[in-house]
Protein backbone atom coordinates (compact mmCIF):
# COMPACT_ATOMS: atom_id res chain seq x y z
CA UNK A 1 0.00 0.00 0.00
CA UNK A 2 1.35 3.38 -0.91
CA UNK A 3 0.49 6.12 1.49
CA UNK A 4 0.69 9.02 -0.90
CA UNK A 5 0.32 9.25 -4.63
CA UNK A 6 3.61 9.71 -6.41
CA UNK A 7 4.36 13.35 -7.16
CA UNK A 8 4.05 12.85 -10.91
CA UNK A 9 1.66 10.05 -11.80
CA UNK A 10 1.09 9.36 -15.44
CA UNK A 11 -2.59 9.87 -16.04
CA UNK A 12 -4.50 7.29 -18.07
CA UNK A 13 -6.00 8.84 -21.19
CA UNK A 14 -9.03 7.06 -22.64
CA UNK A 15 -9.12 6.29 -26.35
CA UNK A 16 -11.61 4.84 -28.80
CA UNK A 17 -14.97 5.52 -30.33
CA UNK A 18 -17.49 7.78 -28.63
CA UNK A 19 -21.21 8.01 -28.06
CA UNK A 20 -23.22 8.44 -31.27
CA UNK A 21 -26.86 8.36 -32.34
CA UNK A 22 -26.35 5.39 -34.71
CA UNK A 23 -24.73 3.65 -31.74
CA UNK A 24 -27.78 4.41 -29.61
CA UNK A 25 -30.06 3.08 -32.36
CA UNK A 26 -28.06 -0.16 -32.44
CA UNK A 27 -28.16 -0.36 -28.66
CA UNK A 28 -31.94 0.10 -28.54
CA UNK A 29 -32.37 -2.49 -31.28
CA UNK A 30 -30.34 -5.00 -29.25
CA UNK A 31 -32.39 -4.14 -26.16
CA UNK A 32 -35.71 -4.54 -27.97
CA UNK A 33 -34.89 -7.87 -29.59
CA UNK A 34 -33.25 -9.40 -26.52
CA UNK A 35 -36.25 -9.50 -24.20
CA UNK A 36 -38.96 -12.10 -24.51
CA UNK A 37 -41.88 -9.68 -24.15
CA UNK A 38 -41.04 -8.18 -27.56
CA UNK A 39 -41.12 -11.54 -29.34
CA UNK A 40 -44.34 -12.55 -27.61
CA UNK A 41 -46.05 -9.22 -28.26
CA UNK A 42 -45.23 -9.13 -31.95
CA UNK A 43 -46.16 -12.79 -32.43
CA UNK A 44 -49.48 -12.10 -30.72
CA UNK A 45 -50.21 -9.10 -32.96
CA UNK A 46 -49.56 -11.14 -36.12
CA UNK A 47 -51.43 -14.26 -35.04
CA UNK A 48 -54.51 -12.43 -33.72
CA UNK A 49 -54.77 -10.52 -36.98
CA UNK A 50 -54.41 -13.65 -39.10
CA UNK A 51 -57.07 -15.32 -36.98
CA UNK A 52 -59.43 -12.36 -37.27
CA UNK A 53 -58.98 -12.18 -41.03
CA UNK A 54 -59.70 -15.89 -41.33
CA UNK A 55 -62.74 -15.71 -39.05
CA UNK A 56 -64.18 -12.72 -40.85
CA UNK A 57 -63.67 -14.11 -44.35
CA UNK A 58 -65.05 -17.52 -43.47
CA UNK A 59 -68.14 -16.21 -41.70
CA UNK A 60 -69.04 -13.62 -44.34
CA UNK A 61 -72.00 -14.74 -46.42
CA UNK A 62 -73.04 -12.76 -49.49
CA UNK A 63 -76.28 -14.74 -49.93
CA UNK A 64 -75.40 -15.69 -53.48
CA UNK A 65 -75.41 -12.14 -54.83
CA UNK A 66 -72.02 -11.01 -56.24
CA UNK A 67 -70.05 -8.25 -54.48
CA UNK A 68 -69.79 -5.11 -56.64
CA UNK A 69 -66.31 -4.76 -58.19
CA UNK A 70 -65.60 -1.38 -56.60
CA UNK A 71 -66.40 -2.69 -53.08
CA UNK A 72 -64.17 -5.76 -53.27
CA UNK A 73 -60.90 -4.02 -52.39
CA UNK A 74 -62.48 -2.27 -49.39
CA UNK A 75 -63.98 -5.52 -48.16
CA UNK A 76 -60.60 -7.25 -48.33
CA UNK A 77 -58.96 -4.28 -46.60
CA UNK A 78 -61.48 -4.48 -43.77
CA UNK A 79 -60.85 -8.18 -43.27
CA UNK A 80 -57.09 -7.62 -43.36
CA UNK A 81 -57.05 -4.75 -40.85
CA UNK A 82 -59.74 -5.95 -38.45
CA UNK A 83 -57.06 -7.47 -36.20
CA UNK A 84 -55.37 -4.09 -35.79
CA UNK A 85 -58.05 -3.18 -33.25
CA UNK A 86 -56.66 -5.90 -30.96
CA UNK A 87 -53.11 -5.39 -32.13
CA UNK A 88 -53.13 -1.79 -30.92
CA UNK A 89 -53.67 -2.98 -27.35
CA UNK A 90 -50.73 -5.39 -27.56
CA UNK A 91 -48.28 -2.89 -29.07
CA UNK A 92 -49.39 -0.34 -26.47
CA UNK A 93 -48.32 -2.75 -23.74
CA UNK A 94 -45.05 -3.34 -25.58
CA UNK A 95 -44.43 0.39 -25.93
CA UNK A 96 -44.97 0.99 -22.21
CA UNK A 97 -42.77 -1.97 -21.25
CA UNK A 98 -39.95 -0.78 -23.52
CA UNK A 99 -39.25 1.98 -20.99
CA UNK A 100 -41.08 1.00 -17.79
CA UNK A 101 -39.18 -2.30 -17.82
CA UNK A 102 -36.00 -0.26 -17.56
CA UNK A 103 -37.33 1.67 -14.59
CA UNK A 104 -38.63 -1.38 -12.73
CA UNK A 105 -35.34 -3.27 -13.12
CA UNK A 106 -33.00 -0.31 -12.64
CA UNK A 107 -31.68 -0.70 -16.20
CA UNK A 108 -32.54 2.96 -16.82
CA UNK A 109 -29.52 3.97 -14.70
CA UNK A 110 -27.23 1.97 -16.99
CA UNK A 111 -28.92 3.44 -20.06
CA UNK A 112 -28.62 7.01 -18.80
CA UNK A 113 -25.00 6.70 -17.73
CA UNK A 114 -24.25 5.53 -21.28
CA UNK A 115 -26.30 8.42 -22.70
CA UNK A 116 -26.19 11.14 -20.05
CA UNK A 117 -27.89 13.70 -22.26
CA UNK A 118 -30.90 11.41 -22.02
CA UNK A 119 -33.04 12.72 -24.90
CA UNK A 120 -31.05 10.94 -27.62
CA UNK A 121 -31.73 7.69 -25.73
CA UNK A 122 -35.49 8.37 -25.77
CA UNK A 123 -35.34 9.38 -29.43
CA UNK A 124 -33.42 6.22 -30.37
CA UNK A 125 -35.91 4.11 -28.45
CA UNK A 126 -38.82 5.78 -30.25
CA UNK A 127 -37.24 5.35 -33.70
CA UNK A 128 -36.40 1.67 -33.15
CA UNK A 129 -39.82 0.93 -31.69
CA UNK A 130 -41.52 2.76 -34.57
CA UNK A 131 -39.56 1.01 -37.32
CA UNK A 132 -39.85 -2.47 -35.77
CA UNK A 133 -43.57 -2.10 -35.09
CA UNK A 134 -44.19 -0.71 -38.57
CA UNK A 135 -42.44 -3.69 -40.16
CA UNK A 136 -44.34 -6.12 -37.94
CA UNK A 137 -47.51 -4.15 -38.75
CA UNK A 138 -46.90 -4.57 -42.48
CA UNK A 139 -46.31 -8.30 -42.04
CA UNK A 140 -49.55 -8.35 -40.05
CA UNK A 141 -51.79 -6.49 -42.48
CA UNK A 142 -50.32 -7.87 -45.72
CA UNK A 143 -50.29 -11.39 -44.26
CA UNK A 144 -53.88 -10.97 -43.10
CA UNK A 145 -54.80 -9.80 -46.57
CA UNK A 146 -53.29 -12.98 -48.02
CA UNK A 147 -55.26 -15.06 -45.50
CA UNK A 148 -58.48 -13.21 -46.29
CA UNK A 149 -57.86 -13.29 -50.05
CA UNK A 150 -57.33 -17.04 -50.04
CA UNK A 151 -60.75 -17.55 -48.46
CA UNK A 152 -62.69 -14.73 -50.12
CA UNK A 153 -61.24 -15.58 -53.55
CA UNK A 154 -63.47 -18.63 -53.47
CA UNK A 155 -66.46 -16.33 -52.84
CA UNK A 156 -65.69 -14.18 -55.86
CA UNK A 157 -63.95 -11.35 -54.00
CA UNK A 158 -60.47 -10.30 -55.09
CA UNK A 159 -58.31 -7.23 -55.42
CA UNK A 160 -54.78 -6.42 -56.45
CA UNK A 161 -52.27 -5.17 -53.84
CA UNK A 162 -51.65 -2.20 -56.11
CA UNK A 163 -55.25 -1.06 -55.71
CA UNK A 164 -55.07 2.08 -53.49
CA UNK A 165 -58.36 1.09 -51.82
CA UNK A 166 -56.54 -1.97 -50.52
CA UNK A 167 -52.93 -0.83 -50.24
CA UNK A 168 -53.55 2.40 -48.34
CA UNK A 169 -55.56 0.77 -45.53
CA UNK A 170 -52.89 -1.96 -45.21
CA UNK A 171 -50.18 0.71 -44.89
CA UNK A 172 -52.41 2.81 -42.62
CA UNK A 173 -53.00 -0.13 -40.27
CA UNK A 174 -49.28 -0.77 -39.96
CA UNK A 175 -48.54 2.93 -39.48
CA UNK A 176 -51.19 3.22 -36.78
CA UNK A 177 -49.73 0.26 -34.86
CA UNK A 178 -46.27 1.83 -34.99
CA UNK A 179 -47.58 5.20 -33.79
CA UNK A 180 -49.56 3.63 -30.94
CA UNK A 181 -46.37 1.88 -29.75
CA UNK A 182 -44.49 5.19 -29.71
CA UNK A 183 -47.42 6.95 -28.00
CA UNK A 184 -47.38 4.26 -25.29
CA UNK A 185 -43.60 4.63 -24.96
CA UNK A 186 -44.15 8.26 -24.03
CA UNK A 187 -46.85 7.32 -21.53
CA UNK A 188 -44.56 4.69 -19.98
CA UNK A 189 -41.70 7.19 -19.77
CA UNK A 190 -43.91 9.72 -18.01
CA UNK A 191 -45.38 7.26 -15.49
CA UNK A 192 -42.23 5.09 -15.08
CA UNK A 193 -44.30 2.14 -13.94
CA UNK A 194 -45.42 -0.88 -15.94
CA UNK A 195 -48.80 -1.24 -14.25
CA UNK A 196 -49.57 2.47 -14.30
CA UNK A 197 -48.33 2.94 -17.85
CA UNK A 198 -50.28 0.00 -19.25
CA UNK A 199 -53.44 1.07 -17.43
CA UNK A 200 -53.11 4.63 -18.71
CA UNK A 201 -52.30 3.66 -22.30
CA UNK A 202 -55.09 1.09 -22.55
CA UNK A 203 -57.44 3.47 -20.79
CA UNK A 204 -56.83 6.15 -23.39
CA UNK A 205 -57.07 3.72 -26.32
CA UNK A 206 -59.98 1.63 -25.17
CA UNK A 207 -61.93 3.12 -22.28
CA UNK A 208 -61.85 6.80 -23.16
CA UNK A 209 -63.83 6.40 -26.43
CA UNK A 210 -66.40 4.18 -24.71
CA UNK A 211 -66.80 6.62 -21.83
CA UNK A 212 -67.16 9.61 -24.13
CA UNK A 213 -69.69 7.75 -26.26
CA UNK A 214 -71.76 7.07 -23.15
CA UNK A 215 -71.79 10.65 -21.89
CA UNK A 216 -74.99 12.27 -23.23
CA UNK A 217 -73.43 15.67 -23.81
CA UNK A 218 -72.62 17.49 -26.99
CA UNK A 219 -68.98 18.13 -26.09
CA UNK A 220 -68.45 14.43 -25.53
CA UNK A 221 -69.79 13.53 -28.93
CA UNK A 222 -67.82 16.34 -30.53
CA UNK A 223 -64.53 15.35 -28.97
CA UNK A 224 -64.92 11.68 -29.83
CA UNK A 225 -63.36 11.91 -33.34
CA UNK A 226 -60.29 13.58 -31.88
CA UNK A 227 -59.31 10.61 -29.71
CA UNK A 228 -56.20 8.73 -30.77
CA UNK A 229 -57.92 5.41 -31.27
CA UNK A 230 -61.03 6.81 -32.97
CA UNK A 231 -58.95 8.82 -35.42
CA UNK A 232 -56.32 6.11 -35.81
CA UNK A 233 -58.71 3.29 -36.57
CA UNK A 234 -60.66 5.53 -38.96
CA UNK A 235 -57.40 6.11 -40.82
CA UNK A 236 -57.81 2.70 -42.45
CA UNK A 237 -61.59 2.44 -42.42
CA UNK A 238 -62.27 0.90 -39.03
CA UNK A 239 -64.94 3.29 -37.84
CA UNK A 240 -66.17 2.48 -34.37
CA UNK A 241 -68.68 5.25 -33.93
CA UNK A 242 -70.12 5.87 -37.36
CA UNK A 243 -68.43 7.29 -40.43
CA UNK A 244 -65.45 9.52 -39.74
CA UNK A 245 -65.88 13.18 -40.59
CA UNK A 246 -62.18 13.47 -41.48
CA UNK A 247 -60.01 12.44 -44.39
CA UNK A 248 -57.39 9.78 -43.72
CA UNK A 249 -54.59 12.37 -43.64
CA UNK A 250 -56.51 14.47 -41.11
CA UNK A 251 -56.93 11.44 -38.89
CA UNK A 252 -53.22 10.79 -39.24
CA UNK A 253 -52.51 14.34 -38.08
CA UNK A 254 -54.69 13.79 -35.01
CA UNK A 255 -52.78 10.60 -34.14
CA UNK A 256 -49.47 12.38 -34.71
CA UNK A 257 -50.65 15.11 -32.35
CA UNK A 258 -51.24 12.56 -29.57
CA UNK A 259 -47.85 10.99 -30.19
CA UNK A 260 -46.14 14.40 -30.14
CA UNK A 261 -47.77 15.40 -26.86
CA UNK A 262 -46.87 12.07 -25.27
CA UNK A 263 -43.24 12.23 -26.41
CA UNK A 264 -42.88 15.89 -25.46
CA UNK A 265 -44.18 15.16 -21.95
CA UNK A 266 -41.81 12.23 -21.68
CA UNK A 267 -38.87 14.32 -22.88
CA UNK A 268 -39.51 17.15 -20.44
CA UNK A 269 -39.87 14.81 -17.48
CA UNK A 270 -36.91 12.64 -18.49
CA UNK A 271 -34.71 15.71 -18.64
CA UNK A 272 -35.93 17.14 -15.38
CA UNK A 273 -36.25 14.17 -13.04
CA UNK A 274 -33.53 12.27 -11.22
CA UNK A 275 -33.16 8.77 -12.56
CA UNK B 1 -9.80 13.23 -11.56
CA UNK B 2 -13.14 13.94 -9.92
CA UNK B 3 -13.67 17.36 -8.46
CA UNK B 4 -16.70 18.36 -6.36
CA UNK B 5 -17.40 21.93 -5.34
CA UNK B 6 -19.98 22.73 -2.67
CA UNK B 7 -21.92 19.79 -4.07
CA UNK B 8 -25.36 19.70 -2.46
CA UNK B 9 -28.40 17.48 -2.85
CA UNK B 10 -31.65 18.14 -1.04
CA UNK B 11 -34.71 15.93 -1.11
CA UNK B 12 -37.48 18.15 0.20
CA UNK B 13 -36.38 19.33 3.62
CA UNK B 14 -33.77 16.61 3.97
CA UNK B 15 -30.22 17.41 2.91
CA UNK B 16 -28.54 14.22 1.69
CA UNK B 17 -25.29 15.86 0.58
CA UNK B 18 -24.37 19.14 2.20
CA UNK B 19 -21.95 21.47 0.38
CA UNK B 20 -19.31 18.82 -0.11
CA UNK B 21 -15.87 19.66 -1.53
CA UNK B 22 -13.38 16.99 -2.50
CA UNK B 23 -10.97 15.94 -5.20
CA UNK B 24 -10.32 12.35 -6.21
CA UNK B 25 -6.84 12.10 -7.71
CA UNK B 26 -5.72 9.71 -10.44
CA UNK B 27 -3.12 7.03 -9.80
CA UNK B 28 -4.42 5.87 -6.47
CA UNK B 29 -7.41 4.14 -4.95
CA UNK B 30 -9.66 6.52 -3.06
CA UNK B 31 -12.05 4.97 -0.57
CA UNK B 32 -15.42 6.52 0.05
CA UNK B 33 -16.54 5.75 3.57
CA UNK B 34 -19.52 6.63 5.67
CA UNK B 35 -22.44 5.18 7.57
CA UNK B 36 -25.70 4.37 5.82
CA UNK B 37 -27.43 7.53 4.67
CA UNK B 38 -24.22 9.56 4.76
CA UNK B 39 -24.67 10.52 1.11
CA UNK B 40 -22.09 8.29 -0.59
CA UNK B 41 -24.42 6.81 -3.20
CA UNK B 42 -26.15 10.13 -3.85
CA UNK B 43 -22.75 11.74 -4.44
CA UNK B 44 -21.77 8.97 -6.85
CA UNK B 45 -25.06 9.33 -8.71
CA UNK B 46 -24.49 13.07 -9.05
CA UNK B 47 -21.00 12.46 -10.46
CA UNK B 48 -22.48 10.55 -13.42
CA UNK B 49 -25.44 12.88 -13.84
CA UNK B 50 -28.21 10.56 -12.68
CA UNK B 51 -29.17 12.98 -9.92
CA UNK B 52 -29.06 16.71 -10.47
CA UNK B 53 -27.25 18.64 -7.73
CA UNK B 54 -29.44 21.13 -5.83
CA UNK B 55 -26.40 23.35 -5.65
CA UNK B 56 -22.73 23.25 -6.56
CA UNK B 57 -21.13 21.08 -9.18
CA UNK B 58 -19.03 18.04 -9.79
CA UNK B 59 -16.73 17.47 -12.76
CA UNK B 60 -14.84 14.51 -14.14
CA UNK B 61 -11.56 15.44 -15.81
CA UNK B 62 -12.58 19.06 -15.96
CA UNK B 63 -16.03 18.60 -17.50
CA UNK B 64 -19.45 17.69 -16.29
CA UNK B 65 -20.05 14.01 -17.03
CA UNK B 66 -22.75 14.74 -19.58
CA UNK B 67 -20.48 17.06 -21.55
CA UNK B 68 -18.07 14.25 -22.45
CA UNK B 69 -18.20 12.88 -26.00
CA UNK B 70 -17.54 9.34 -24.83
CA UNK B 71 -18.99 9.09 -21.30
CA UNK B 72 -18.42 5.34 -20.93
CA UNK B 73 -14.75 5.74 -21.83
CA UNK B 74 -14.42 8.59 -19.33
CA UNK B 75 -16.17 6.93 -16.39
CA UNK B 76 -17.10 3.33 -15.69
CA UNK B 77 -19.63 3.07 -12.93
CA UNK B 78 -21.10 0.33 -10.78
CA UNK B 79 -23.92 1.93 -8.82
CA UNK B 80 -25.71 -1.13 -7.55
CA UNK B 81 -26.16 -4.68 -8.75
CA UNK B 82 -29.69 -3.92 -9.83
CA UNK B 83 -29.09 -1.60 -12.77
CA UNK B 84 -29.66 -4.36 -15.29
CA UNK B 85 -32.81 -5.60 -17.04
CA UNK B 86 -33.57 -8.98 -15.50
CA UNK B 87 -35.10 -10.37 -18.69
CA UNK B 88 -31.97 -9.96 -20.77
CA UNK B 89 -28.87 -12.16 -20.90
CA UNK B 90 -25.61 -10.83 -19.49
CA UNK B 91 -24.07 -10.93 -22.95
CA UNK B 92 -26.90 -8.94 -24.53
CA UNK B 93 -26.84 -6.41 -21.70
CA UNK B 94 -23.16 -5.76 -22.26
CA UNK B 95 -23.63 -5.78 -26.04
CA UNK B 96 -26.38 -3.13 -25.79
CA UNK B 97 -24.25 -0.98 -23.49
CA UNK B 98 -21.24 -1.38 -25.79
CA UNK B 99 -23.23 -0.49 -28.91
CA UNK B 100 -23.94 3.03 -27.63
CA UNK B 101 -20.23 3.85 -27.94
CA UNK B 102 -19.54 1.54 -30.91
CA UNK B 103 -17.41 -0.64 -28.64
CA UNK B 104 -16.75 -3.88 -30.55
CA UNK B 105 -18.21 -7.23 -29.48
CA UNK B 106 -14.66 -8.47 -28.92
CA UNK B 107 -14.40 -6.09 -25.94
CA UNK B 108 -17.66 -7.52 -24.57
CA UNK B 109 -16.09 -11.00 -24.68
CA UNK B 110 -12.98 -9.59 -23.01
CA UNK B 111 -14.81 -8.16 -20.00
CA UNK B 112 -16.88 -11.33 -19.69
CA UNK B 113 -13.67 -13.36 -19.44
CA UNK B 114 -12.07 -10.80 -17.16
CA UNK B 115 -14.96 -11.05 -14.70
CA UNK B 116 -15.29 -14.82 -14.99
CA UNK B 117 -18.82 -14.82 -16.37
CA UNK B 118 -18.23 -17.10 -19.40
CA UNK B 119 -20.43 -19.90 -18.12
CA UNK B 120 -23.46 -17.69 -17.39
CA UNK B 121 -23.12 -15.00 -20.05
CA UNK B 122 -25.98 -16.38 -22.13
CA UNK B 123 -28.33 -16.81 -19.17
CA UNK B 124 -30.93 -14.26 -18.19
CA UNK B 125 -29.76 -11.86 -15.49
CA UNK B 126 -32.90 -12.45 -13.41
CA UNK B 127 -31.49 -15.77 -12.22
CA UNK B 128 -28.12 -14.36 -11.17
CA UNK B 129 -26.85 -14.53 -7.59
CA UNK B 130 -25.80 -11.29 -5.91
CA UNK B 131 -22.16 -12.12 -6.58
CA UNK B 132 -22.71 -12.78 -10.29
CA UNK B 133 -24.74 -9.58 -10.53
CA UNK B 134 -21.80 -7.69 -9.02
CA UNK B 135 -19.39 -9.25 -11.50
CA UNK B 136 -21.68 -8.27 -14.36
CA UNK B 137 -21.92 -4.73 -13.00
CA UNK B 138 -18.12 -4.54 -12.83
CA UNK B 139 -17.90 -5.95 -16.37
CA UNK B 140 -20.23 -3.18 -17.56
CA UNK B 141 -18.15 -0.57 -15.74
CA UNK B 142 -14.97 -1.81 -17.44
CA UNK B 143 -16.56 -1.97 -20.91
CA UNK B 144 -15.27 1.40 -22.11
CA UNK B 145 -11.77 0.86 -20.64
CA UNK B 146 -12.51 4.03 -18.66
CA UNK B 147 -10.09 6.54 -17.20
CA UNK B 148 -12.18 6.80 -14.05
CA UNK B 149 -13.85 3.96 -12.21
CA UNK B 150 -16.59 4.51 -9.65
CA UNK B 151 -17.64 1.42 -7.75
CA UNK B 152 -20.36 1.50 -5.09
CA UNK B 153 -19.84 -1.42 -2.70
CA UNK B 154 -18.20 -3.63 -5.33
CA UNK B 155 -17.34 -6.48 -2.98
CA UNK B 156 -20.90 -6.77 -1.69
CA UNK B 157 -21.95 -10.38 -2.13
CA UNK B 158 -18.61 -11.55 -3.54
CA UNK B 159 -16.87 -14.63 -2.19
CA UNK B 160 -13.41 -14.18 -0.59
CA UNK B 161 -11.74 -15.00 -3.89
CA UNK B 162 -13.88 -12.39 -5.63
CA UNK B 163 -13.03 -9.81 -2.98
CA UNK B 164 -9.34 -10.40 -3.60
CA UNK B 165 -9.86 -10.21 -7.32
CA UNK B 166 -11.57 -6.79 -7.01
CA UNK B 167 -8.77 -5.59 -4.74
CA UNK B 168 -6.08 -6.54 -7.25
CA UNK B 169 -8.11 -5.19 -10.13
CA UNK B 170 -8.57 -1.71 -8.68
CA UNK B 171 -4.98 -1.53 -7.50
CA UNK B 172 -3.73 -2.45 -10.96
CA UNK B 173 -6.08 0.01 -12.64
CA UNK B 174 -4.95 2.78 -10.30
CA UNK B 175 -1.32 1.91 -11.07
CA UNK B 176 -2.12 2.55 -14.74
CA UNK B 177 -2.91 6.15 -13.83
CA UNK B 178 -6.66 5.83 -13.59
CA UNK B 179 -8.86 7.50 -11.01
CA UNK B 180 -10.57 5.00 -8.71
CA UNK B 181 -13.37 5.87 -6.30
CA UNK B 182 -14.54 2.94 -4.26
CA UNK B 183 -17.16 2.83 -1.57
CA UNK B 184 -17.34 0.08 0.97
CA UNK B 185 -18.69 -0.42 4.43
CA UNK B 186 -15.94 -2.98 5.08
CA UNK B 187 -13.24 -0.96 6.82
CA UNK B 188 -10.82 -3.88 6.82
CA UNK B 189 -11.22 -4.02 3.05
CA UNK B 190 -10.50 -0.32 2.72
CA UNK B 191 -7.39 -0.62 4.87
CA UNK B 192 -5.79 -3.00 2.37
CA UNK B 193 -7.30 -1.61 -0.84
CA UNK B 194 -7.41 2.16 -0.56
CA UNK B 195 -4.57 4.66 -0.47
CA UNK B 196 -6.70 7.62 0.42
CA UNK B 197 -9.99 7.99 2.25
CA UNK B 198 -12.85 10.44 2.02
CA UNK B 199 -15.15 9.97 4.98
CA UNK B 200 -18.72 11.23 4.75
CA UNK B 201 -21.07 11.69 7.68
CA UNK B 202 -24.55 13.15 7.41
CA UNK B 203 -23.77 14.54 3.99
CA UNK B 204 -20.56 16.29 4.98
CA UNK B 205 -16.91 15.43 4.43
CA UNK B 206 -15.55 14.72 7.89
CA UNK B 207 -12.14 13.49 6.80
CA UNK B 208 -10.13 13.53 3.60
CA UNK B 209 -6.68 12.03 4.12
CA UNK B 210 -4.33 9.17 3.28
CA UNK B 211 -5.30 5.93 5.01
CA UNK B 212 -2.06 5.74 7.00
CA UNK B 213 -2.48 9.28 8.25
CA UNK B 214 -6.01 8.58 9.42
CA UNK B 215 -4.89 5.58 11.40
CA UNK B 216 -1.84 7.49 12.64
CA UNK B 217 -3.96 10.37 13.84
CA UNK B 218 -6.11 8.01 15.81
CA UNK B 219 -3.03 6.27 17.21
CA UNK B 220 -1.29 9.36 18.48
CA UNK B 221 -4.15 10.60 20.45
CA UNK B 222 -5.28 7.67 22.52
CA UNK B 223 -3.03 6.45 25.30
CA UNK B 224 -3.48 3.84 28.02
CA UNK B 225 -1.91 4.82 31.34
CA UNK B 226 -1.45 2.73 34.46
CA UNK B 227 -0.59 4.51 37.69
CA UNK B 228 -1.38 4.11 41.37
CA UNK B 229 -2.16 7.85 41.36
CA UNK B 230 -4.95 7.74 38.81
CA UNK B 231 -6.99 10.48 40.49
CA UNK B 232 -4.02 12.86 40.69
CA UNK B 233 -3.07 12.21 37.09
CA UNK B 234 -6.57 12.76 35.74
CA UNK B 235 -6.71 16.03 37.70
CA UNK B 236 -3.74 17.19 35.60
CA UNK B 237 -5.75 16.89 32.41
CA UNK B 238 -8.94 18.72 33.26
CA UNK B 239 -8.85 20.47 29.90
CA UNK B 240 -11.52 20.85 27.29
CA UNK B 241 -9.44 19.20 24.57
CA UNK B 242 -8.51 16.11 26.57
CA UNK B 243 -10.74 13.23 27.56
CA UNK B 244 -9.84 11.02 30.49
CA UNK B 245 -11.70 7.78 31.06
CA UNK B 246 -11.11 5.48 33.99
CA UNK B 247 -10.98 1.86 32.87
CA UNK B 248 -9.78 0.22 36.10
CA UNK B 249 -8.64 1.07 39.63
CA UNK B 250 -5.22 2.14 38.44
CA UNK B 251 -5.87 2.47 34.75
CA UNK B 252 -6.87 5.42 32.55
CA UNK B 253 -7.43 5.93 28.87
CA UNK B 254 -6.51 9.44 27.84
CA UNK B 255 -7.25 10.82 24.44
CA UNK B 256 -6.52 14.16 22.84
CA UNK B 257 -2.91 14.29 23.92
CA UNK B 258 0.23 12.37 22.99
CA UNK B 259 1.93 9.76 25.18
CA UNK B 260 5.06 11.94 25.35
CA UNK B 261 3.08 14.88 26.66
CA UNK B 262 1.42 12.74 29.34
CA UNK B 263 4.80 11.37 30.42
CA UNK B 264 6.34 14.85 30.64
CA UNK B 265 3.50 16.31 32.66
CA UNK B 266 3.40 13.32 35.00
CA UNK B 267 7.13 13.63 35.61
CA UNK B 268 6.79 17.33 36.33
CA UNK B 269 4.03 16.59 38.84
CA UNK B 270 6.05 13.75 40.37
CA UNK B 271 3.49 11.08 39.50
CA UNK B 272 4.88 7.60 38.92
CA UNK B 273 3.60 5.83 35.82
CA UNK B 274 3.57 2.03 35.56
CA UNK B 275 2.48 1.94 31.96
CA UNK B 276 2.22 4.45 29.14
CA UNK B 277 0.98 2.83 25.93
CA UNK B 278 -0.30 4.55 22.80
CA UNK B 279 -3.29 2.50 21.75
CA UNK B 280 -2.89 1.36 18.19
CA UNK B 281 -6.18 2.16 16.55
CA UNK B 282 -7.31 0.18 13.57
CA UNK B 283 -8.83 1.98 10.62
CA UNK B 284 -12.13 0.67 11.85
CA UNK B 285 -11.69 2.41 15.18
CA UNK B 286 -10.56 5.60 13.51
CA UNK B 287 -13.64 5.43 11.35
CA UNK B 288 -15.96 4.74 14.26
CA UNK B 289 -14.52 7.68 16.13
CA UNK B 290 -14.98 9.91 13.12
CA UNK B 291 -18.52 8.94 12.35
CA UNK B 292 -19.88 8.24 15.78
CA UNK B 293 -21.65 11.56 15.83
CA UNK B 294 -22.72 11.39 12.23
CA UNK B 295 -24.60 8.15 12.16
CA UNK B 296 -28.10 8.72 10.96
CA UNK B 297 -29.59 5.41 11.94
CA UNK B 298 -28.11 4.58 15.32
CA UNK B 299 -28.74 1.17 16.80
CA UNK B 300 -29.49 1.14 20.51
CA UNK B 301 -26.42 2.58 22.26
CA UNK B 302 -26.64 5.27 24.88
CA UNK B 303 -28.50 8.20 23.42
CA UNK B 304 -28.54 11.25 25.62
CA UNK B 305 -25.31 10.41 27.42
CA UNK B 306 -23.68 13.82 27.20
CA UNK B 307 -20.27 12.60 28.34
CA UNK B 308 -20.07 9.93 25.68
CA UNK B 309 -21.35 12.28 23.00
CA UNK B 310 -18.79 14.83 24.02
CA UNK B 311 -16.01 12.29 23.96
CA UNK B 312 -16.98 11.16 20.49
CA UNK B 313 -17.19 14.72 19.26
CA UNK B 314 -13.78 15.50 20.67
CA UNK B 315 -12.16 12.49 19.10
CA UNK B 316 -13.73 13.26 15.78
CA UNK B 317 -12.71 16.87 15.76
CA UNK B 318 -9.20 15.97 16.85
CA UNK B 319 -8.86 13.61 13.93
CA UNK B 320 -10.27 16.18 11.60
CA UNK B 321 -8.02 18.89 12.92
CA UNK B 322 -4.97 16.78 12.49
CA UNK B 323 -5.64 15.50 9.03
CA UNK B 324 -7.24 18.35 7.12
Amino acid sequence: MTTTAPASVHVFVPTGSGLSFPGLLRSEWIKLRSVRSTIWSYATVVLISFGMALLMSVSIDFGGSPVPADAQATLLAQAATFGVFFGQLVVAVLGVLAISGEYSTGMIRSSLTAAPRRLPMLAAKAVVLFVCTFVVGLVTTVGSYLVAASVLGGKGVSASLTDPDLLLPLLGGALYLALVAVFALGVGAMLRSSAGGIAAALGILLLLPIMLAMIPAEWAAESLPYLISTAGLAMFGLEQFGPSEFEAWQNLLIVLGWVAVSLAGAAVLLRRRDA
Amino acid sequence: MIHAESLTKRYGSKTAVDAVDFTVQPGRVTGFLGPNGAGKSTTMRMIVGLDRPSHGSVTVNGKQYREHKAPLREVGVLLDAKAIHTGRSAYNHLLAMAATHSIPASRVKEVIELTGLESVARKRVGGFSLGMGQRLGIAAALLGDPATLILDEPVNGLDPEGVQWVRHLVRNLAAEGRTILLSSHLMSEMAVTADHLIVLGRGKVIADAPVAELIGAANQNTVRVRTPYAAELSALFQRADVTVTGTGIDQLVISGITAAEIGNQAARAGIALHELTPISASLEEAYMALTQNDVEYRTGGTPGDPAAEHAAAMTASDLQGSVR
